[in-house]
Parts: structure tokens; C-alpha cells; sequence
């Protein structure tokens, strides 16, 4: 079953067309993740899922409904997590829990949505005390509270330490795991990598890559990188590499095999290659391989 | 179900709100108390003119309490992007406003029904001699500037400026009213004054009039919806 249907979906704030003709799917209990620099128009396609925004073009369907239309019925069944919205400041992190499940016909108990967001630390705080990162936790406690079959969370990790980002990629899985379909905007490319089944690459409001992520890694290259020992010039060497400052960077299909031909290679001649570094294919690569003007 | 979270929602924040709580209850309540009390006891004027006096504070307390206090808490709330937030729930937009509006109404009657107390004890102004009037005339009318204040925020560009935006309102409302004591005013000024909504409540509440207040308010509802549904905005301007 389709949870996300986006279809040829154009938006336009007076004459700049932030989203042009886009088209994805996205089949129930998959993550998803819209990929793109600042701009490219994943908040906007975002926003016109979550039903603040009507499309100009297209349209766009969650759990068969239009999101603007059948709003209230749409929302009994999403969460929303959208990259900038204000908190009541003077209210505690429960305070503010039991507010919103106010609002919620069938919520968590706050216990479980605190200890999920991993904030139950933090309940009795005021909301103005909460770092960045805290309160992106809060973020999506709140957009938990209704147990949604659909999550939307734009830059859930925006602000994070490193720590919570990985906890939160633990609930973002674990919901998946039980059913939920989420789509995942971010600018992180590992985050992406780690979370996401599927995603697509916007830029300047348009689609420039989409496909599984597996597939899609699959069909990248590896990167032999190291630096280029004093007095040999790129050609010298047995494979072709790319300069990238000192650094000589060999990009291979099996990056494993290319770094062993090159170490056979520079021990026959008494050479160390300072600095090796090999690794599969990552989605940068892929943002690498991209036409410059998709970057 | 959730008109009654958004009241409350809007009743605790009102009360919790210690800045803004000076000039939503302190200064209005002062007003429309203090002033009937002083004139009373400092001058000569008989109970009828200290009566007068307090309808027109009525319009006093409709322009601060009610209408500055809801356009202050929504600018502020639609910058800070709080009401975006509210609308990732599962309100609607009508039970996002219409709650806030409802509490503020509930506060706005409150302290309105203290002050007419309050100076019956302290200055003998008689209470309402039809209360049911009375009572409908400050809902009313405390619902119609509570919506009129929600469709005026359109006007307002940032928060920061929304108290300066409704002074002029409370200013009108007020001299209109006569709450500022005996202004002389070209009677093209005056009839345009007694336009204002808070001037209905005042006439309904002083000469005990029903039809053109309830015509008058039932005027400004509409104006009221049909700009909230052709200007509010949920979010800040974005450029």
C-alpha cells in the first residue's frame, strides 16, 4: 500500500517555482529520505504533505487522503515534526506534553512519549531552559503522542549532539519497524545512509536522483584516497586517480581490490602511500557524482 | 474535546503571563475601578454621573483586556511560530482561535463582573438594573473585539509592535465611550465613534438599548470573519 503519493507537485511563492513537477512514492512502513542542499524545496514539499500549504500543480496524497481538504482526518493519523515552530516558553517539558496530548484524541502516556524522546530527565524544566538539541527531542515527543502511522520529520536531528542523534535514529527505527511510514528530510547524508529504504535527491525544486538506497549504493563507487608520495605524478601510477589538493583519489568500483594494486604497486618501488584511506560507496558520492549544478 | 483544550490552554497562559498580566488585568481593573471611586469621594458628582462614568470604563476594559491582550498573545504567538506548531495537531484553525477567543472572553467577563461589584460597594453605582442585558452585551461584545483583534494582527508586522498597534484602539474606544471624561467632539467625530463596537455594549449597558447594539455587533462579526478568513496569517511573513 502507497502511504505518500506525490505527484507532479509544483509550488510557487509569487513567481520563484520553489517546487517544480515533483513525483514520489512512498510505500507504508518504508523510512524515506528527501535529500538536498538548503532551498532545494524538501521543506516546502514537506510542508504542502502536512496540509499547511495547497499545491499550485499536482497533487498530493497521505493514506489516500489530500492532506489541505481532509486535514483533520489526515492529522488523526500523522505526526509532524517541521523544522522551525515555537514552544510556549514558560512551560514545563511535562507541562507542555500534557498540553498536546490535550489535543490528541488517543495519545501516549506522557511517561512513555518523555522516555521515547529520551527526555525524562528534563520533565519539570521550563521549555526556555531546553538547548537546540533538547528541544528537537521534545519536537518529537510531541509528534509521537498520537502513535501516527505517517511521520513527517524535516531535519529531526538538526542541532543534535551526536549521542541523541544516534537515540533518535533508534526510535526512528523502532517505529518502522512497527509499521510506521516516515519521510526524513536531512542534510545529513549519513543519517540518510543509516535510516532510510528508499530517497530522493531534490535540487532547485526538482527530483535529480531517486531510487533504494541499497541499489543505489550499489551502483556507487568506492574511494582509495591517499597522498601522492613526493616525486610521482598522477600518471605514473597503475590506476587513474583525481587530485584533490595533495590527495590522489581513486574512485572503484571494488575500492578494496584498487588500494591493493596500489600498495603492490608502491612496494616495488620502495614507496609509502602516507595517509591510505579506502571506503565504500556513501550517498556523498553520490551528491559528488551528481552534475555540478545538482550539488 | 478540543475548543476546551485550547481554553484552557489560553486561560493558563493568560494568568501565567506575569509582563503581560499589568496591562491585561492591573491597569484595566484599576481604571474601571479607581476612577468611579476617586470621582465619587474627591468630587461632588452624584451617583448617576459616576455611573456613566463606569459603562464607559467598560469600553476601557473591552480595548485592553479583551482586545490588546488577543492581539498581543497571537502576534506573538504567530512569530514565535507557535501557532504553526498548534496546527500540526489535530485542531482546526476555528478551534485554535475560537478557544483563545473564548477564554479571553471569560477573563474579559470576569473582570468586568468584579469591577461592577466592586463599585457598588465602593461608589455606589448601582448594580445593572437588567442583568441579563448587561451580561449578554459584555459577552457579546467581548466576542466580537476578541475576533475583530485576531483579524487586525494581519495588519500587524511584527510582535514587538502589536501594543502600539492597539493603542489607537483603546484610545478611540475609550474617548468614544467617555471613559476619558467629557471631550468636546465635532458630532461627525462623535457619530463615527459611537460606530465602534465598544460603543454598542456601552449604549446597551448605559440606556439599556437592544436592537441597534445587537445590529451594530452583528455588523462587525461579519466584518470580523470575512477579513480573518481573507488576511490571518498563521506564520510570519517570510521575506
Amino acid at each position: 500500500m502507497t502511504a505518500i503519493l506525490v505527484n507532479e507537485l509544483v509550488k510557487r511563492y509569487g513567481a520563484f517555482e520553489a517546487v517544480k513537477g515533483v513525483s514520489f512514492e512512498v510505500p507504508a512502513g518504508q523510512i524515506f529520505a528527501l535529500l538536498g542542499r538548503n532551498g532545494a524545496g524538501k521543506t516546502t514539499t514537506v510542508e504542502v504533505l502536512a496540509g499547511f500549504q495547497r499545491p499550485d500543480g499536482g497533487s498530493v496524497r497521505v493514506l489516500g487522503l489530500d492532506p489541505v481538504a481532509d486535514r483533520a482526518a489526515v492529522r488523526q493519523r500523522t505526526g509532524v515534526m517541521v523544522q522551525e515552530a515555537g514552544f510556549f516558553p514558560d512551560l514545563t517539558v511535562a507541562q507542555t506534553v500534557d498540553t498536546w496530548r490535550d489535543f490528541t484524541s488517543a495519545p501516549r502516556p506522557r511517561e512513555e512519549a518523555l522516555e521515547l524522546a529520551g527526555l525524562k530527565e528534563k520533565a519539570a524544566t521550563r521549555v526556555r531552559q531546553l538547548s537546540g538539541g533538547e528541544k528537537r527531542r521534545l519536537d518529537l515527543a510531541l509528534a509521537l503522542l498520537g502513535r501516527p502511522d505517517v511521520l513527517f520529520l524535516d531535519e529531526p536531528t538538526a542541532g543534535m549532539d551526536p549521542r541523541a542523534r544516534v537515540d533518535t535514529w533508534e526510535v526512528v527505527r523502532e517505529l518502522a519497524r512497527q509499521g510506521t511510514t516516515v519521510l526524513l528530510t536531512t542534510h545529513y547524508l549519513e543519517e540518510a545512509q543509516r535510516l532510510a529504504a528508499a530517497m530522493a535527491i531534490m535540487d532547485e525544486g526538482a527530483v535529480v536522483a531517486a531510487g533504494g538506497m541499497a541499489e543505489t549504493l550499489a551502483g556507487l563507487r568506492g574511494r582509495v584516497a591517499f597522498r601522492l608520495p613526493a616525486g610521482v605524478r598522477p600518471d605514473d601510477l597503475p590506476l587513474p586517480v583525481s587530485l584533490d589538493g595533495e590527495l590522489a583519489v581513486c574512485r572503484a568500483d571494488d575500492p578494496d581490490l584498487a588500494a591493493q594494486t596500489l600498495l603492490t604497486w608502491a612496494a616495488g618501488r620502495g614507496l609509502r602511500l602516507a595517509g591510505l584511506e579506502v571506503r565504500t560507496a556513501t550517498l556523498e558520492d553520490l551528491f559528488l557524482d551528481l552534475p555540478r549544478s545538482a550539488r | 474535546m478540543s475548543l476546551a483544550a485550547t481554553y484552557r490552554l489560553g486561560t493558563r497562559l493568560f494568568w501565567k503571563d506575569r509582563g503581560m498580566l499589568f496591562g491585561s488585568v492591573v491597569t484595566p481593573v484599576g481604571l474601571a475601578i479607581g476612577l468611579p471611586v476617586l470621582m465619587r469621594n474627591v468630587t461632588s458628582a452624584g451617583a448617576a454621573d459616576v455611573a456613566h462614568l463606569f459603562h464607559g470604563m467598560i469600553a476601557i476594559v473591552l480595548a485592553t483586556t479583551t482586545f490588546m491582550t488577543m492581539v498581543v498573545a497571537l502576534t506573538m504567538r504567530r512569530d514565535q511560530l507557535v501557532l504553526k506548531r498548534l496546527r500540526t495537531t489535530e485542531l482546526t484553525d476555528g478551534q485554535i482561535l475560537g478557544g483563545q477567543i473564548a477564554s479571553v472572553v471569560t477573563q474579559t467577563v470576569v473582570i468586568v463582573a468584579l469591577s461592577a461589584v466592586a463599585v457598588r460597594v465602593l461608589a455606589g453605582v448601582p448594580l445593572p438594573g437588567e442583568p441579563l442585558l448587561f451580561a449578554a452585551a459584555v459577552v457579546a461584545g467581548s466576542a466580537v473585539m476578541a475576533l475583530l483583534a485576531a483579524a487586525y494582527t494581519a495588519a500587524i508586522p511584527r510582535a514587538e509592535l502589536s501594543a502600539a498597534f492597539a493603542m489607537p484602539v483603546f484610545l478611540l474606544a475609550g474617548v468614544g465611550a467617555g471613559a476619558m471624561g467629557p471631550i468636546p467632539l465635532p458630532s461627525l467625530v462623535q457619530t463615527a465613534l459611537d460606530l465602534l463596537p465598544t460603543a454598542a455594549v456601552v449604549a446597551a449597558v448605559r440606556h439599556g438599548e437592544v436592537l441597534a447594539p445587537a445590529l451594530n455587533l452583528a455588523a462587525w462579526t461579519v466584518i470580523g470573519v470575512v477579513s480573518l478568513r481573507l488576511w490571518f496569517r498563521w506564520e510570519p511573513r517570510r521575506s
